[in-house]
């Protein structure tokens, strides 16, 4: 009798974690809330199954980020101790290594040895992360990166963020970065590919490099790009070839910002991401003034007081940081 | 779940609303909308906010509509409504929560970071321990698959690209986990 009750449970249980899990998919429809519907009435253990799933998942919502860090504090320990190759490129002085150092974060993906890893930069941080096949990839500020090595492809999937690829040539391994809805892939080379706001840019140094559409984007077309090209991918799907100088593109590794004729708002977006210290824009207006020129990334007041050589803007303290005012 | 049954159905305040089909399913299904509702929102409290919403939207349509299939059409707007939050949290959500740093308040240069009571600190701590000791018992692609989509916040379609494996693999890893988590946090 027992042993009835305790299958039955174990039967609810397991169905409760299926609709749980299958409620999580992208797209919902009413054919799956009346099933749902169906299942939460089919049997009196139902209700009380799917939600004692849903009070362990909602405590997981609630302490993610708690939870992830206990996981990986003592990977962390670990990999401090074991992983040399774990090098850090901190560029620029004073207060921006500072933040560099204050704010690091890394979550390998996997408690046992990592096929798939993930890297996160926060703010002010860049990491040079050098992959098991030899490859370097260089994490710009605010970027999340997932790097799946498997024996017969190189996958990375780049998130919001900026990366410069260094890859070690493998004809037998090509290397894929999937970033909004393109795929970038190589056999060996070195490129810059950018993705913000849905704003997608491929920057080639070096090789070839072919960038096209995954199944899901609504558009788009196949190109090859050869050193000193650029693909700008717009949120619509627009779609843009230009002629740069990639070391322009690449200086971002190198401490320095290049701009030709672009807003004002986009440079402060960019410092934003370099520094802990937050810059903000008073007045509309000041956002549209195009900046050309390189900006050294050393520290947040050094930059605004250079700014305001070049703008005619200046800066007051704010609660944030630093608030910009014209002149 | 005790709060479920704290929260009582809000129901009609006069037996006029029922007068409309739609209104009656509505009422009839609340809980249950809840539920459904409840696995793709934060906590039970924002179900209970956007079954909320769902209520105030009921009221804001043809009166005289011809529903003929009330409860279906329950389910399609709330599966909507999650469509819509989905969107909105897209932009603000805590996947930027690496980046703890940044919501502390800086002050006079120093960093003011709220702390709680020690004792509840403390518990707090050894709650995060037990349910990190729960996901890293998990088996290695349970685990990884758990991890990725609900602590790091990627979608089942970015776990599964993460993870070199279909989109329907990823949600029955998923579902064993949520399995074998809810009833290892239960003991």
């Amino acid at each position: 009798m027992t042993s009835m009750v305790a299958e039955r449970e174990e039967r609810a249980a397991a169905e409760a974690s299926a609709w749980l899990a299958r409620l999580q998919r992208a797209e919902l429809t009413e054919a799956d809330g009346l099933e749902f519907d169906a299942w939460l009435a089919a049997a009196p253990d139902n209700r009380a199954a799917y939600q004692r799933a849903l009070s362990a998942w909602h405590e997981f919502e609630a302490r993610a980020d708690d939870v992830l860090a206990e996981i990986t504090a003592p990977m962390r320990r670990a990999a401090n101790r074991n992983m040399p190759m774990r090098r850090w490129v901190i560029v620029g002085a004073g207060g921006f290594a500072a933040a560099a150092a204050v704010a690091m974060t890394v979550l390998p993906s996997l408690m046992v040895p990592a096929t798939v890893q993930t890297y996160v930069t926060g703010k002010g941080q860049h990491r040079r992360v050098t992959l098991a096949d030899g490859s370097v990839v260089d994490l710009n500020a605010e970027t999340r990166l997932t790097v799946r090595l498997a024996r017969s492809e190189r996958q990375v999937t780049l998130g919001d963020g900026e990366a410069i690829f260094d890859v070690t040539h493998d004809k037998h391994r090509p290397f894929t970065v999937a970033a909004s809805d393109r795929v970038v892939r190589v056999v060996g080379t070195q490129f810059d590919v950018k993705n913000r706001q849905g704003d997608l840019m491929v920057t080639v140094a070096r090789g070839k490099v072919q960038v096209r559409p995954t199944d899901a984007a609504r558009s788009g077309r196949a190109f090859l790009l050869t050193p000193g090209q650029r693909l700008e991918v717009a949120p619509g799907g627009a779609e843009q070839l230009k002629a740069v100088d990639p070391q322009e593109t690449f200086s971002w590794r190198a401490g320095r910002l290049v701009y030709r004729n672009q807003p004002l708002a986009d440079v402060v977006a960019d410092l934003n991401r370099q520094f802990v210290q937050q810059t903000e824009i008073g007045d509309p207006e000041l956002a549209k003034i195009p900046i050309t020129g390189v900006i050294v990334l050393d520290n947040p007041e050094a930059v605004v007081a250079r700014l305001s050589l070049m703008l005619p803007v200046k800066s007051v303290p704010s609660e944030r940081g630093l608030l910009l005012l014209r002149k | 779940m005790k709060r479920g049954n704290a929260v009582a159905p809000s129901g009609p305040s006069g037996r006029a609303d029922i007068e409309s089909p739609l209104l009656g399913a509505f009422f009839e299904k609340r809980q249950d909308l809840v539920l459904f509702l409840a696995a793709r929102t934060r906590s039970m409290e924002s179900a209970e906010d956007l079954v909320q919403d769902l209520y105030l939207k009921l009221h804001s349509m043809e009166p005289g509509a011809d529903v003929r299939a009330p409860v279906a059409l329950l389910y399609r707007m709330a599966a909507n409504l999650l469509v819509d939050q989905a969107r909105s949290a897209q932009r603000s959500g805590r996947r930027n929560a690496q980046w703890r740093l940044e919501t502390r308040v800086i002050m006079g240069g120093e960093d003011v970071v709220s702390e709680p009571a020690a004792d509840e600190a403390l518990a707090q701590k050894q709650r995060t321990r037990l349910l990190a000791e729960a996901v890293s018992a998990l088996p290695p692609k349970m685990g990884q698959a758990f991890r990725l989509h609900k602590l790091e916040g990627l979608s089942q379609a970015q776990t599964a690209q993460a993870m070199g494996v279909s989109v329907k693999m990823v949600e029955q890893h998923i579902a064993a986990a949520i399995k074998n988590l809810t009833q290892r946090l239960r003991a």
